[in-house]
């Protein structure tokens, strides 16, 4: 069979391209994933969705995302909500850069803004304010359970005529500078375009094209308690430290921070990670060390040199397209990213412009772009 | 509700007392985990969720069905022995509070063989690597060793050397004495938390956190039962057989009064066995399959005692409000789809599973050890040399762990492992090596039943052959 489209990569990229290609009328779209659906990064994030950034790219793209997890969540059931995210200073000096990003964020329409303790109390309940020096809130930004946005991705893409192959793509195949399909171990499979969304191994995938992409497979690590009542609605930032917790839909705390680490293909769990993220969120959840993990993990960050993704054609050879280097925001970004390559691979262009700045050709042409509030 | 009376298993309660559930006193003896003690109690539904009640399934610390509340700290009920006084609850909408103590340091600990699990595989490979002069260390996470061998009371098969004609629980006991008496030191209620890459494993034992560097590392961390998915599946009564194993072997608690058993294998025919030895009545033993996959002796044993065995059949439901009240069964047809109309409904209390384990080999997967799904061994195995080790150097599988067999071949892969961990730390000494040799001889021999066929077939696909 030919297809219409091959989509390389079962992450959130992959199946939310296969949802909205298949909803732009594509009829023969196949996705190829080598593992089980979100077993790369997707399943081991954290789920946190935010348009308070400080580019216009990101600010804009995430808008529209926000707008799309809201209605993907009405029409398919997504575990979602708008719980807010909560920045939170202890100290002077993180008051001062919270004003700033602040004023960057209203700038572009998103409207964060300083909380008081009483506010902070009420939406989350469990954490210890003694130390709080200023909260940052967004009522734009929330959570959806990543486990339930591919599941449910997939099982509306499928109705609408996707086919899901469980096979590993060991090569793109190109003929007379564009592509034609992939060569999986389940043989050739003949395409009009191919989309590369395989996450950091998207590297390994385009090499041998003579493309090369500027991603780095950053280890970043997370870790989860066991269940409780209500804590805190939204996702809390400890600006300090960087680290962020999460209340999961379930009522587990999913927290994470960075340690000191290299690129790496194959990351092992540290307990130098435990510590210090048990450490820093004692602070604002003291009852912390008395509680149980339940589970502890390490995925990876795709990280481009000015941390926004690679999306759109990859130029040098034709119908062939990639979606990855999301530098730690690719689950949120997902449903638009979707939206965005399906009107690429459909008509040749993105549905914004703020997409049009985020192919590979500014790594070429030095047009990186400037983000200065990237979350741990 | 205790057994008085057992025509095989007499239980020492000693040292009664009581703790308090929910308010409301429980008796108890040494030596009982708390889930035992308010099973015999009567208490069934030990959690509360927004969609149902629900209770313990493997009374071994794999499901959380029985995660209770204790002293203001939340851990499985089968894991904790019972002590006087002890405040426990169901843990309902639970509300973090401050430590009271503070955490202890951690503590480094220099090891030449760590084994994970105390199950006949794991301390047979600490026996033969504590003869051989190392320092060995066991860690397991319940608070008695000796692993599922506790809770089997049939007599094994074979010769004196693999402890023929003794009963499960007495070859626990043997080999426990053994790994102390050749300066084993087993540490219980000592869960081994992972592997890291600073190069140590985390052990939580008591309050302390130790960090684990062994020259060599055997795991034998067993396997865990099977659930079906069926609607009611998770009710307080519907358990594994292993389970049910525990409370009426182990702890000699009634697990229920009316039973329906699920699987005809060898384990669903012994269970129901044992359940009629307890004073149970087995209202049927449900097979899919159109033959029953145990040893017919056992089976026609149960028919004479009263019980049918219904093949071709399934559970369909689990039905009942705070605890499990019926059990719906069906006809199946070829594609083992059950057939409506042919629906018996049996009021039960007690629904076993006994339709196989996995192996529990995730420390393996997590220390980045080569997996490899093998259906016939059960699940998810290390690749593993004809030695059990594993594709990490220096580390070693034993036991259910490395594919599900049974304690005959648990005790020799386990000294095979324990074996290779001596010839890996001591050079390849000609007494090591032969006792090697001798362990596997044997392996060999124990696997020519026919019910090793699939697990051999199994093997051929996960064993490694190395050049020596
Ligand atoms: C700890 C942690 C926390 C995070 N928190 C957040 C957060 O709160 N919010 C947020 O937006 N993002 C977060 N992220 C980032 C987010 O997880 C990723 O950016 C996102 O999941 C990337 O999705 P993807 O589909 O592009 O890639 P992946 O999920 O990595 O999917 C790629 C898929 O391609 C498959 N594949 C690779 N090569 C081949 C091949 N040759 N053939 C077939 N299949 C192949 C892989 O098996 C994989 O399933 C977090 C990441 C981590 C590690």
């Amino acid at each position: 069979m030919r297809a219409e489209v091959v989509v390389v990569g079962g992450g959130i990229t992959g199946v939310a391209v296969a949802y909205f290609l298949a909803e732009r009328g594509f009829e023969r779209v196949v996705v190829f994933e080598r593992s089980y659906l979100g077993s790369g990064s997707t399943f081991k994030c954290a789920g946190g969705i935010r348009a308070s950034f400080t580019s216009r790219e990101h600010i804009v793209l995430m808008k529209r995302s926000i707008e799309l997890w809201g209605e993907l969540s009405r029409r398919l059931g997504i575990k979602y909500a708008r719980s807010g995210y909560l920045w939170l200073a202890s100290r002077e000096e993180d008051l001062e850069r919270l004003k700033r990003y602040s004023s960057i964020h209203n700038q572009f329409g998103v409207s964060t803004r300083f909380v008081e303790p009483g506010e902070v109390e009420e939406m989350a309940p469990a954490l210890d304010t003694s130390r709080l020096v200023g909260a940052l809130y967004d009522p734009l930004a929330g959570k959806a359970s990543p486990f339930d946005a591919v599941h449910k991705l997939y099982l509306a893409s499928r109705e609408m005529g996707v086919e899901y192959r469980f096979e590993e793509v060991g090569k793109i195949l190109v003929e007379g500078g564009a592509a034609r399909g992939v060569a999986s171990s389940g043989g050739i499979t003949e395409a009009e375009s191919v989309v590369v969304a395989a996450g950091v191994w998207s590297r390994q995938l385009l090499e041998p094209l003579g493309v090369s992409l500027p991603v780095e497979p950053e280890p970043h690590h997370a870790a989860l308690t066991e269940e409780y009542g209500r804590l805190f609605d939204p996702l809390i930032i400890d600006l300090e430290s960087g680290a962020y917790a999460v209340q999961t839909f379930h009522g587990h705390v999913l927290m994470g921070v960075e340690i000191p680490e290299q690129p790496s293909w194959e990351p092992g769990e540290r307990l130098a990670f435990l510590s210090k993220v048990v450490r820093v969120w004692s602070k604002w959840l003291p009852w912390l060390p008395s509680a149980n993990i339940l589970r502890y993990w390490v995925g990876h960050y795709e990280v481009t040199p000015d941390h926004h993704p690679v999306l759109g054609p990859v130029g040098s050879i034709e119908n062939l397209f990639v979606a990855t280097g999301f530098s730690g925001h690719g689950f949120m970004m997902g449903p638009v990213v979707g939206e965005e390559l399906a009107s690429w691979v459909a008509s040749g262009a993105p549905r914004t412009e703020e997409a049009a700045h985020l192919t590979l050709r500014r790594f070429e042409e030095g047009r990186l772009i400037k983000e200065l509030a990237v979350i741990g | 509700m205790r057994i008085a009376e057992h025509p095989i298993l007499e239980f020492k309660r000693e040292n009664p007392h009581t703790f308090a559930f929910e308010g409301v006193e429980v008796e108890a003896f040494e030596g009982e985990s708390l889930a035992a003690a308010l099973w015999a109690k009567g208490v069934r539904g030990l959690r509360r969720v927004s969609w149902g009640v629900l209770g313990p399934f493997c009374m071994i610390g794999y499901c959380s069905g029985c995660l209770v509340e204790v002293d203001g700290r939340r851990t499985r009920a089968c894991l904790e022995p019972s002590r006087p006084g002890l405040r426990v609850g169901r843990i309902g909408d639970y509300v973090p509070r401050l430590a009271a103590e503070q955490p202890g340091k951690a503590e480094e600990l220099e090891v030449d063989v760590m084994v994970v699990g105390s199950g006949p595989a794991g301390l047979s490979a600490a026996i033969v690597s504590g003869e051989s002069g190392l320092d060995v260390h066991v860690f397991e996470r319940h608070f008695r060793p000796g692993g599922q061998l506790v809770k089997q009371t049939h007599k094994f098969f074979g010769s004196g050397e693999l402890f023929g004609g003794l009963r499960g629980f007495q070859i626990a006991e043997r080999l426990v004495s053994r790994a102390r008496e050749v300066g084993v030191r087993i540490h219980t209620r000592a869960p081994v938390l992972g592997y890291f890459k600073e190069g140590f494993f985390a052990v939580s034992e008591g309050e302390r956190l130790l960090l684990v560097k062994p020259r060599a590392v055997v795991v034998s961390t067993g396997a865990v039962e099977r659930l079906l998915p069926f609607p009611g599946n998770y009710l307080p009564g519907v358990m594994g057989a292993g389970a049910a194993q525990t409370l009426m072997n182990e702890y000699g608690v009634k697990p229920g009064e009316r039973a329906v058993v699920v699987g005809a294998g060898n384990v669903g025919l012994i269970v129901s066995y044992q359940l009629l030895q307890a004073g149970v009545r087995v209202l049927a033993v449900v097979e899919v399959m159109p033959e029953i996959g145990g040893w017919l002796v056992h089976a026609a044993k149960i028919r004479r005692l009263g019980v049918p065995i219904l093949t071709r059949h399934t559970v369909v439901r689990a039905e009942g409000g705070e605890q499990l009240e019926r059990v719906v069964v069906a006809a199946v047809d070829e594609r083992m789809e059950p057939v409506p109309g042919t629906e018996k409904v049996f009021d039960a209390d007690l629904l076993l599973l006994s339709v196989g384990l996995t192996p529990e080999s995730r420390l393996l997967a997590q220390m980045g050890a080569r997996m490899v799904w093998s259906p016939e061994l059960g699940g998810y195995v290390p690749y593993r040399s004809e030695y059990m080790e594993t594709s990490i150097p220096g580390v070693y599988v034993a036991g259910d762990a490395s594919g599900i067999e049974e304690a005959t071949t648990a005790i020799l892969t386990g000294r095979v492992a324990g074996y290779s961990a001596a010839v890996r730390l001591l050079g390849p000494r000609r007494d090591l090596l032969e006792k090697r040799e001798e362990a596997l001889r044997l392996l060999r021999e124990a696997r020519r039943t026919p019910f090793s066929a699939r697990v051999v077939r199994g093997l051929e696909r996960v064993i490694v052959r190395v050049a020596q």
